[in-house]
């Protein structure tokens, strides 16, 4: 039994130093990227809406592609709903639905 | 007896649309009253209409580079919604509209009908092209040089 307990705590430990210090593990190698957090998470007040146009130009390309989870940093939740809005903001052309470059 | 009298619950929704830019005050506030008496005659309550202006629009709609946008909001039934959408669907002036339900179980007296807004839109001149230099923040450093990224400029 305590020794379940122990190895429980460990991988607890383990965790949490993943998460914990930035920029230390800068450089040392893959997997230690800085902490990403959801902006939508982070502030309360922040919703995600498909007329704010502002906003959702943080989470597409320039040539107008959503930005993936892992590199915008958005919770799972709100990811889906950032997809959403910027889906429904197309339609309205706020947002376009790609760019051509030359 | 306080449960006697019920009172009708609405939805609340908001419906934007599209209507061509070279359209006059006058053409644009026929298409609000016209709104407005659909939504007070069936059984719904009209809350705000906001006119957001002619506004560059990131790709041609109508064949024409900007558009005015209308922003209302209202609340009513689903029947309601869907003979709004009938009647702008009729009118050749707007080009687009999209309905959104924002709420349920709304009780109309708690929601107080309000002044249009009009809001002045695009400046003509000031016109950014889409991704400009705020655009920064993405950088690819940020992400330790993850793989995505292969196909950005």
């Amino acid at each position: 039994m305590a020794f379940k307990e122990s190895k429980k705590s460990d991988r607890g430990g383990d965790r949490g130093e993943r998460g914990g210090d930035e920029g230390d593990d800068k450089g040392r190698g893959r997997g230690f990227a800085r902490k990403k957090v959801c902006r939508f998470c982070a502030d309360k007040n922040a919703k995600v809406d498909y007329k704010d146009q502002p906003t959702l130009k943080y989470f597409v390309t320039e040539r107008g592609k959503i930005i993936p989870r892992r590199i915008s940093g958005n919770c799972a939740l709100h990811q889906r709903a950032v997809a959403k809005a910027i889906k429904q903001s197309r339609g309205l052309a706020l947002i376009p639905y790609l760019v051509l470059q030359g | 007896m306080a449960e006697a009298q019920k009172v009708a619950r609405l939805r609340e929704y908001e419906t934007v649309f599209l209507v061509k830019p070279d359209l006059t005050d006058d053409t644009v506030d026929k298409v609000k009253d016209r709104v407005r008496t659909i939504v007070n005659r069936d059984g719904g309550k009209f809350l705000r209409f906001t006119i957001w202006g002619k506004k560059k629009t990131m790709y041609p709609v109508a064949k024409q580079p900007r558009a005015i946008y209308i922003h209302a909001h209202y609340l009513g039934g689903s029947v309601l919604v869907a003979e709004v959408e009938r009647n702008l669907r009729n009118y050749d002036e707007v080009s687009r509209f999209m309905s959104k339900r924002l709420a349920d179980d709304i009780d109309p007296e708690t929601r107080q009908v309000q002044e249009d807004v009009k809001l002045a839109g695009d400046v003509d001149g000031d016109n950014k092209p889409f991704g400009g230099a705020e655009r920064e923040d993405f950088g690819r450093d940020e992400y330790g040089g993850d793989d995505f990224g292969g196909d950005l400029p």
